[in-house]
């Protein structure tokens, strides 16, 4: 018995306690790196691809749908079918639903995160990136959902139910952010700053000023209804004494983060709307056509841009109405004008569809100007003329068309075109600015229109009532779900009757 | 009962043969002992035995399903025979295979256990044993889900005690038993051939399995595989043939077919279009060749959607070798399982083979099993059958089947709807979308025991489990433009994975005078590890050549790998008195890799106590009314662990594309981490109190069960606005509120007849108490939440805005009706009620067998139906003539708060966009779960021993029909599916994704050599 004991009894200790931690020392992750293994340059151009994406497909897909551009065909009846009936639950439907909310909270965890570390480490253009990033999102989400979280927001287990801020608020601290962002880029020291993981401007610090007082300017605009004007002036002093200026001719905020030809890899808006992998033509290209109405916009300009952007059937271009539930014979797919891409163009790049790895758009240099033709109108700027920026912003735009240069001067001269000749310089200006946006930044326009009312969108046919619009997206189930009562006590979330803040 | 014939014989010999004494065939493996002394043996497969004895001594005769019988030994020279009464219910005889596989009276138990024996278990001849235990066992929960030809499982004993929905790195539901086959604990059972085992214990408290570590947290299911007796050789063969047929699909309207807005369209999949009229209409464009394709417009008297399915088929053959002498026993098995799909190609096969012995060296035992099974499946994913519930009623099936041919309307080209994904030709998604594996497992054990003395026995075991899973997805390329496109693709994956467990247990036992002690001290080590690795391409340059080295673009792939270890050390003291008192303290201390090393380590204790006041107390004994009484009460606290490894970090992960050549791109996971995660505990207290009355020909047993879950470890969904999507918390708390009962009786008792009926009742009370920060709910699987003061997980869903009186809102302007900011809580998705109903009918050689299952109190929701609602399909999208209406029941408030009855505002439509909308409203697609169904029946028939006993060759016959799901009775709203077929492990969920129900019946057969 004893003799027992005295051999078991150690071995059974020796097991469980001598040799027990080492034995138990395997919970180290063989699979996948972790934050401290990997360098700030590993993680920005992830940050800044789900940023775009979320930009040029999933916004730009409800824009160009509310924005007045795209219509389905007979036989994409039932495509977007929420989006076409203003249908806001199944919107915000946790699965089936568009998820702006949370795809864009998560990137702007991405951004706080990078700006933690960077903070820490003392590489300041990243935090400055980071910043401005992180304005650009919020700013949105008050563009999208009004009221939101943002001193409670992104702090993860420390407010597991995030305060909402009034949108005014958020975007006035959005704007500071920003601002917190140009002054961190401006004091990176070498051997901090970010090179070619700046999938934007390769690390140049004057470009992220640039696009930054771009963003700005673009927030202060959208204000300009809401008598919010005291702010608006301060800020564009901001803006002039920080002195870097805005995104202008050739200054496009492209990311090419090096799209590849294979599945998954290609440039997402050609994925998406063009070809596949196998050059196979995708079902949004198929049923996806323009509006009667944007081809007439373009038609009654005798805009050059239109035989770029599209393919005409039998020589005419043929649109369709958007959210039509009846079918017709004019609006089927082979008697309306799909988009033109290199294959419908002698493999010449189109307006919209270039090459697989074409850079995918967060700002280009043509909104920048038309943003700044609409400040000098409205008297914030004075550095150059409204009427040059207007004109050099249809250039840049005709350029990233594909239009030959040429072709500007017939163009301008024109009584709807010119801006001489325009009695609402406002107007004539965001109408152009419809023009050159088109499917590139598409939410753009659905945020303009309910600015400015411009242009004069048809409403969906699939619209519960003729005069009802998509004002706002209602909060999503999953926010719902989890932190009901703030978002309860921002009052109704009604896609239809409840305008964000800066919507008068 | 028994007669003594002398006949010569040695003086210390005693031989006997034991019988059944209804139907006289000879018992093998019944249990016969010398009273008083050690002596003990079993009977050979005719039925004999020899045993040493005395005159005068006394043999005990038991036996599974029999009362005992005694015998004296009047003279040295004897042949007893003995007729024994079967009577599957003695309780004070049943030995319950305890924790560590240590086999132990039931009266020294101090919680509840209930054994399913080989027959009961394979009444409904499922090929997954576990199904076999469904609505058998009081507190035992069993559903199905993903069913296909190899449907998975959900278990839950005892309500829910986890809020995490996965746990460890075998991925085990936290809410599930654990499964121990032959004391070695195994991630799953389904492989396992039922007709092996013989016998289930299901140790339903976490006491019973405190010993096994914290997966037993939810009790055990501790599987005995069969093993050989001494004597003559036996072997069985046994087969079975079932046919299932699909039913129960959600109904559809038949009145309107394709089109938009009340305009037929020849291309339009979804029912819009006018009413059908009966005549000829064109479906479709034309094909290449210019023929039209026409369809007639009325929907057939028939289902067309049951066209889709076929008959599924499941044959099933047995065969079994089993025997031994003094020394050694020796089962061998093999089973071969081929299912046919309701889907047309799905198919499955298994082959099991089991080798299971036993030797002894003097005071040394060894035993040791071992277990393969290769199971090749072949299915289509998800897809063919989700197209049937959107199509129009007029369509037609066999139209389409022939896609290869360019000129069919079953081509993709041809297709009448150019719709990609689900709404593909079902027929070219079964032929070209594939997903096989095939997997092999290989379990075994090998235990050695030595008894040192009376005293002290020491046993070390070792086990293993391994299952390798090659799988291969393949997708044939088709070309065509925009969704009618099919891009080829292929993902070859395989899926290592092996536990290597081991126990040392030192067991010691002496009895002073009328105290019996025990005390077991034992050391476990558990080592775990997976790997699993895919390699692809998602864009192959030919359809029949699936190869990652044809393809165009980069190689897809991926290699995990996981580890985990344990470490346990434990003890279990036992203490009787007289045989009527019993008291049991339990404790273990693990150290877990899985946790930082700051919180590795914790402890669990526990303690249980039972009492038979029918040997205690002196007025009781021998009562002919309460035969036999026990009462018994446990208290422990169990620590467990749900995390898989690596869970305490953040991992970043490359995705959207990345890496994009040398562009590295990483991003964080959106789960908030925490490093600091300690172990969850659980406390129950139990109570219970079991009765044999009339000779035990009545059996009672009630059990109260209070479990408190605390310091939960899950996965809190929080507000994206949080920057991730949930947090690891240890947060969150769960009790169960639990009664049990179980009723068994022989209602006839007689020598040609007997007819038992059993009843087992459960009711779980369970409840979310404390959630995570200021969450008053969290997110489970979509619908499925987790709600403070409600059941977990409990259906939470959108609803419309209604007045006092429920009555729904309308907008005054458009008519339709308004939904509500707030979702709905509805109720539990778990039924709190449920019942088994097994009744056991024998006359002669016929047995009648059938097991009633019975579910009340839950809810579901399926996602089946508001696709349908999209799609026009729905009964409720025809019902108003697809016009405005008033809507039902309805109010408009024409100053806040304040309502009056809506008698004339019309909807706004009733087309497409106002029914998809309606579809969206989670309420309308909701319905109580209840339901009443006859589980299993099977009616056997055994050929009468006279007609086999002119040869000796073949010692028993019987045939039987066999039927599963034969009739359902669901609560009227419920005309979306069987409560029980769920989607993704989620309980009341029902998804278009998962094969619809199907019931089936079929025959079988039984050798015995």
């Amino acid at each position: 018995m004893k003799n027992i004991f005295r051999f078991v009894i150690p071995v059974m200790m020796l097991i469980s306690l001598g040799s027990c931690k080492k034995f138990l020392d395997v919970n180290d992750n063989p699979n996948s790196p972790i934050s401290e293994t990997l360098p700030l340059r590993a993680k920005l151009p992830a940050a800044l691809v789900s940023s775009v994406n979320q930009e040029s497909i999933q916004l730009n897909q409800i824009g160009a749908l509310w924005g007045g551009y795209w219509g389905t065909t007979n036989e994409g009846i039932s495509m977007f079918v929420d989006l076409k009936s203003y249908n806001g639950p199944a919107i915000r439907h946790q699965r089936d639903g568009i998820p702006v909310w949370e795809n864009a909270f998560n990137t702007l965890l991405y951004y706080q995160l990078l700006k933690e570390e960077a903070v820490e480490e003392g590489y300041f253009f990243y935090a400055g990136i980071s910043k401005i990033m992180q304005g650009w999102h919020f700013l949105r989400l008050v563009d999208v959902y009004n009221n939101i979280p943002f001193d409670d927001a992104l702090q993860g287990t420390q407010f597991p139910t995030p305060r909402y801020e009034e949108g005014k608020v958020v975007y006035e601290k959005a704007i500071s952010l920003i601002t917190d962002g140009i002054a961190d880029v401006k004091r990176a020291v070498p051997g901090t700053e970010p090179t070619t993981d700046d999938i934007i401007f390769n690390g140049n610090k004057t470009l992220w000023a640039k696009l930054a007082n771009t963003i700005k300017l673009r927030a202060l605009l959208r204000q300009s209804q809401a008598g919010n004007d005291a702010f608006i002036s301060i800020e564009i002093q901001k803006i002039q004494a920080e002195g870097s200026g805005f995104l202008g001719i050739g200054e496009n905020a492209y990311v090419r983060p090096g799209y590849l030809s294979t599945a998954g890899k290609l440039n997402p808006f050609w994925e998406s709307y063009y070809r596949n992998v196998q050059g196979v033509i995708t079902g949004n290209y198929q049923d996806i056509r323009p509006t009667v109405f944007a081809i007439q916009s373009y038609q009654t300009r005798n805009d050059p841009r239109l035989e770029k952007l599209y393919v005409p059937v039998n020589g005419n271009y043929n649109g369709v109405l958007f959210g039509n539930p009846n079918t017709a014979p004019a609006y089927s797919r082979v008697n309306t004008s799909a988009f033109r891409g290199p294959q419908e163009n002698g493999n010449q790049p189109g307006a919209l569809f270039k090459s697989i790895s074409q850079p995918s758009v967060l700002m280009s240099s043509f909104e920048s100007l038309f943003l700044q033709a609409e400040a000098t109108q409205r008297g914030w700027l004075n550095a150059s003329t409204a009427k040059a920026l207007y004109e050099t912003a249809i250039q840049e735009s005709f350029k990233y068309m594909e239009v030959a240069a040429a072709a500007f001067t017939p163009y301008n001269l024109q009584p709807s075109v010119n801006y001489d000749a325009a009695t609402d310089k406002i107007r004539r200006i965001i109408e152009q600015k419809w023009l050159a946006l088109n499917s590139i930044s598409s939410i753009e326009a659905w945020s303009e229109f309910r600015r400015t009312g411009w242009p004069e969108i048809p409403n969906s046919l699939e619209a519960p009532t003729a005069t009802s619009r998509p004002l706002r997206l209602m909060y999503p189930e999953t926010e719902r779900m989890t932190n009901n009562a703030n978002a309860s006590a921002q009052g109704s979330d009604d896609m239809l009757n409840s305008p964000v803040w800066w919507d008068r | 009962m028994f007669s003594c014939i002398n006949l010569h014989a040695q003086a210390w010999q005693v031989k006997g043969k034991v019988i059944d004494e209804t139907t006289g065939a000879a018992l093998a493996g019944a249990t016969v002992a010398v009273k008083s002394t050690n002596r003990i043996t079993q009977t050979a497969a005719d039925g004999s035995f020899l045993i040493q004895a005395a005159k005068g001594q006394v043999l005990h005769i038991t036996f599974s399903g029999y009362s005992f019988v005694e015998a004296a030994v009047t003279n040295a020279d004897q042949l007893v025979q003995v007729s024994m009464t079967p009577d599957n219910k003695q309780l004070d005889e049943v030995v319950v295979t305890g924790a560590l596989g240590i086999k132990r009276a039931s009266r020294e138990f101090g919680a509840a256990a209930q054994i399913v024996d080989n027959r009961n278990l394979n009444q409904g001849k499922t090929v997954n044993p576990v199904f076999g235990l469904a609505s058998k066992v009081a507190g035992l929960r069993i559903n199905m889900y993903d069913s296909k030809v190899d449907p998975q499982v959900q278990i839950t004993l005892r309500g829910t005690r986890s809020l995490s929905r996965t746990s460890g790195i075998d991925g085990r539901n936290p809410n599930a038993p654990i499964y121990v086959v032959d004391g070695m604990p195994v991630p799953d059972i389904a492989r396992l051939n039922p007709n092996d085992i013989e016998s289930i214990t299901v140790l339903k408290g976490a006491n019973a399995a405190a010993l096994y570590g914290s997966e037993g947290v939810n009790g055990a299911l501790m599987i005995n595989t069969k093993s050989g007796k001494k004597g003559r050789g036996v072997i069985q063969y046994n087969h079975t043939t079932i046919f299932s047929n699909v039913f129960l699909l959600p109904p559809a309207q038949t009145t309107y077919g394709q089109g938009n807005n009340g305009v037929y369209d020849p291309t339009q999949y979804e029912s819009w279009g006018p009413a059908f009229d009966g005549t000829m209409k064109d479906f479709g464009l034309p094909l290449p060749n210019g023929v039209q394709p026409q369809l007639l417009y009325a929907a057939p008297s028939k289902d067309a959607r049951l066209d889709l399915f076929q008959t599924g088929l499941n044959v099933q053959n047995d065969l079994s070798l089993s025997g031994g002498d003094d020394k050694s026993t020796y089962f061998m098995s093999v089973q071969h399982v081929n299912i046919k799909g309701i889907i047309p190609e799905d198919k499955n096969n298994r082959t099991n083979l089991r080798f299971n012995g036993s030797r002894k060296f003097g005071k040394l035992n060894t035993n040791y099993n071992i277990n393969y099974s290769y199971n090749k499946k072949n299915t289509t994913p998800d897809g063919p059958w989700i197209g049937a519930y959107r199509y129009p009623a007029n369509f037609d099936f066999g139209m389409v089947k022939d896609w290869e041919d360019p000129l069919s309307p079953g081509n993709p080209l041809n297709y009448f709807t150019s719709q990609g994904s689900w709404l593909r030709n079902p027929y070219f998604l079964i032929d070209n979308i594939r997903d096989q594996s095939t997997q092999q497992t290989l379990t075994g054990k090998v235990e050695v025991d030595y008894r040192f003395n009376d005293w002290f026995k020491a046993l070390y075991r070792v086990g293993f489990y391994a299952l390798s899973d090659e799988t291969r997805s393949t997708v044939r390329k088709f070309e065509a433009p925009g969704t009618r496109n099919t891009v080829g693709s292929v993902s070859d994956g395989s899926n290592n994975y092996r536990r290597l467990n081991g126990d040392l247990i030192l067991h010691f036992n002496k009895d002073f005078g009328k105290i019996s002690t025990g005390l077991i001290l034992g050391n476990n080590i558990r080592t775990d590890y997976r790997k699993t690795t895919s390699i692809g391409a998602a864009n192959l340059l030919y359809p029949d050549l699936f190869n990652p080295g044809s393809r165009q673009g980069e190689l897809n792939g991926s290699v995990s790998i996981a580890e985990q270890r344990s470490v346990g050390t434990y003890g279990e003291l036992s203490v009787g008195y007289d045989n009527y008192l019993f008291l049991t303290f339990t404790g273990r201390n693990d150290w877990v890799s899985v946790l930082s090393p700051e919180n590795r380590s914790y402890f669990y204790p526990g303690v249980s106590a039972s009492f038979i006041p029918t040997d205690a107390i002196t007025t009781l004994k021998g009562s002919n009314i309460l035969s036999y009484a026990k009462v018994y009460a446990s208290w422990n606290r169990t620590g467990n662990v749900t995390l898989t490894p690596y869970q305490l970090n953040n991992a970043y992960t490359q995705n959207n594309g990345f890496p994009f050549g040398n562009m590295v791109g990483f991003l964080p996971g959106l789960v908030n981490p925490n490093p600091n995660i300690e172990p969850e505990f659980v406390t129950s207290y139990e109570a219970g109190i079991q009765l044999g009355l009339f000779r035990n020909r009545l059996n009672f047993e009630a059990t109260y069960v209070y479990s408190d879950s605390k310091g939960q470890i899950f996965n809190a969904t929080t507000s994206s606005s949080t920057g991730y999507n949930s947090a690891r918390v240890n947060a969150g708390r769960l009790t169960n509120s639990i009664i049990e009962m179980n009723v068994n009786g022989d209602v006839v008792r007689s020598k040609d007849i007997k007819w038992n009926l059993g009843f087992n009742f459960s009711y779980i009370n369970n409840q979310v108490k404390e959630l995570y920060g200021g969450l008053d709910n969290i997110n489970n699987f979509r619908q499925s939440y987790g709600v403070i003061g409600a059941a977990f997980p409990s259906l939470l869903v959108s609803d419309y805005k209604r007045d006092a009186q429920g009555r729904v809102v309308v907008d005054a302007t458009t008519g339709d009706p308004v939904i509500a900011a707030d979702n709905t809580l509805l109720g539990t998705l778990v039924p709190p009620y449920q019942m088994g109903l097994s009744t056991m009918f024998q006359f002669k050689g016929i047995s009648v067998g059938a097991q009633f299952d019975w579910r009340m109190g839950g809810w579901l929701y399926s996602e089946i139906v508001p696709a349908m609602y999209t799609a026009g399909t729905d009964p409720r999208t025809a019902e108003y003539g697809r016009q405005p209406f008033v809507w039902p029941n309805s109010v408009i408030e024409v100053t806040p708060g304040h309502f009056e009855a809506n008698t004339s505002k019309l909807t706004s439509s009733g087309g497409r966009a106002f029914w998809s909308k309606q579809g969206e409203v989670q309420i309308n697609t909701a319905a109580p779960s209840d339901f009443f169904k006859l589980r299993e029946l099977s009616i056997s028939y055994a050929l009468p021993i006279s007609l086999l006993s002119k040869q000796s060759f073949i010692r028993e016959v019987s045939i039987g029909f066999v039927a599963n799901n034969l009739f359902i009775i669901r609560h009227k709203d419920n005309k979306y599916g069987d409560p029980e077929y769920l989607y993704n492990n989620t309980d009341g969920y029902l998804s278009f994704r998962q094969v619809p129900p199907f019931r089936s019946y079929g025959v079988n057969l039984n050798v015995t050599f």
